[in-house]
């Protein structure tokens, strides 16, 4: 049963005793809030209390709701607070439970008195001996007031955004949508996660770390070396990392041909007639790489200036964000050079071209 | 703050310092029907002289606690708000 109650008058613990009593309960809990003689330094005649009484029950109630639900083997629970004056040494509050087993009955009162200080709207005042002014007292648990940021009233102060296309061509470096930049980031990030991961291990080993040779379960420690330094006759060996693969000795180069031949799409060796198509044409994929660098280009140029003017605009790319090369997702085995480009001058035989001519002819409408 | 829209004459309860400082236990006041708890609070602040305790002020309608300031409270005749200042109980 709840017994919960404001009483003004002295709280009889005896009684609390008899309605914490049942046959099937080995443990009652009794927790008792007495006032204090003393407040920094000055001397406490008694304590007034009052309550936001209907509300305060309410809320006690809502106590006991919370600690059956937390604690359903609780048999009985007290709650008891004094209102009005209250003497020092004397109780304010009572609060106890009974149940079964101990733990029970101790945590749940344990939990109230928590509960009451943070939530009960009662109030005390202490008034001191001598000439001090008595003062209101306020729990530390106490409920407080919340703002959330969502308080502020945004649709009062309109924001403009300026619509502006004045910014400098070469001051963005990419034109993308949100998800595009969200894929981006995500990348950057995980690349970067994966590089301090590597470094971690490698900074402390001896050797360059072979790729073959699975890391996931070295450890960076117990793999760094112990040198013992040159001429040295201390019995103490001195511990040195070796750091020829650390982070400054890393390949900071990025494989530029590679990431080019993976752009211009171009697989070495293969006589498909449309590839053969795209290299007689105006290259397309080119002029779609120029225009996606902001390059302008003129057609009737060599093909080997634009991809000159291709490769130094990566180049500048990546010296404003070394990790730009990242955002291809490259696997680090792939960053071992590729066979040298060979540029091929195939000798057709009549019956090859007039093939080949049908084939354009087919394909027409591929164009 | 409350030019447009309904009123309500609601019932104002005052405890602790509050009490003290509108030097009355209760009072009566108009409120819009719809109001955010801030706004609420600014209002009954002023109207009663609780500057100085503002921002430690929670305030309980019907007997609850307005959980948040950003909330938005609605109000009927003879509703209840009380003022709540920081608890002191136990």
């Amino acid at each position: 049963m709840d017994h919960v109650k404001l009483v003004n008058d002295p709280i009889d613990i005896a009684h609390i005793h008899q309605l914490l009593a049942d046959a099937g309960c080995g443990a009652s809990s009794v927790f008792v809030g007495t006032t204090r003689d003393n407040f920094q330094g000055k001397k406490v005649v008694s304590l007034a209390y009052e309550a936001y009484d209907s509300m305060a029950l309410k809320e006690m109630n809502k106590i006991c709701l919370d600690l059956r639900s937390k604690w359903p083997d609780l048999k009985h629970i007290v709650i008891y607070h004094r209102l009005g004056t209250v003497p020092v040494c004397e109780a304010s509050v009572v609060i106890a439970a009974s149940s079964p087993h101990r733990s029970e009955a101790l945590e749940s009162v344990s939990f109230a008195i928590d509960q009451l200080k943070t939530r009960v709207p009662i109030w005390k005042k202490e008034i001191y001996e001598g000439d001090h002014v008595s003062e209101w007292k306020e729990n530390k648990e106490s409920i407080r007031p919340k703002r959330s940021k969502s308080a502020f009233n945004y649709a009062a102060c309109p924001c403009k955004v300026e619509e502006s296309h004045d910014v400098p061509r070469t001051l963005v470096q990419i034109r993308v949508n949100d998800a595009e930049l969200t894929k981006r980031l995500e990348c950057f990030v995980n690349r970067k996660r994966d590089e301090i991961n590597s470094q971690n291990v490698i900074d402390f080993k001896s050797s360059f770390v072979n790729s073959d040779i699975d890391l996931s379960d070295s450890c960076a420690r117990t793999q760094s070396t112990i040198i013992k330094q040159e001429q040295s006759n201390c019995h103490l060996k001195v511990r040195r990392v070796n750091n020829r693969c650390g982070p400054q000795q890393m390949e900071m180069r990025p494989n530029y041909e590679l990431e080019l031949n993976k752009l211009m799409g171009s697989r070495d060796g293969q006589t498909d007639p449309f590839k053969e198509m795209r290299k007689s044409l105006p290259n397309s994929r080119l002029q779609a790489i120029e225009s996606y660098m902001c390059l302008t280009t003129d057609n009737e140029e060599n093909i080997f200036s634009r991809i000159k003017k291709v490769e130094n605009r990566l180049l500048q790319l990546e010296s404003i964000s070394p990790e730009y090369r990242h955002f291809t997702k490259l696997e680090p085995s792939s960053m071992e050079l590729p066979p040298p480009k060979k540029i091929r001058k195939k000798s057709y035989s009549v019956p090859e071209l007039s093939a080949f001519i049908q084939k354009i002819k087919e394909g027409s409408e591929f164009a | 703050m409350n030019a447009d829209g309904p009123v309500v004459n609601v019932h104002v309860l005052f405890f602790a310092k509050s009490r003290e400082l509108a030097n009355t236990p209760r009072s009566k006041v108009d409120v819009p029907t719809k109001i955010t708890a801030s706004d609420l609070l600014d209002l009954l602040v002023s109207r009663f002289g609780l500057i100085s305790i503002r921002d430690n002020l929670i305030l309980a309608h019907n007997e609850s606690y307005i959980d948040n300031l950003s909330d938005t409270v609605l109000f009927k005749e003879g509703d209840e708000l009380a003022i709540i200042p920081p608890l002191s109980g136990g």
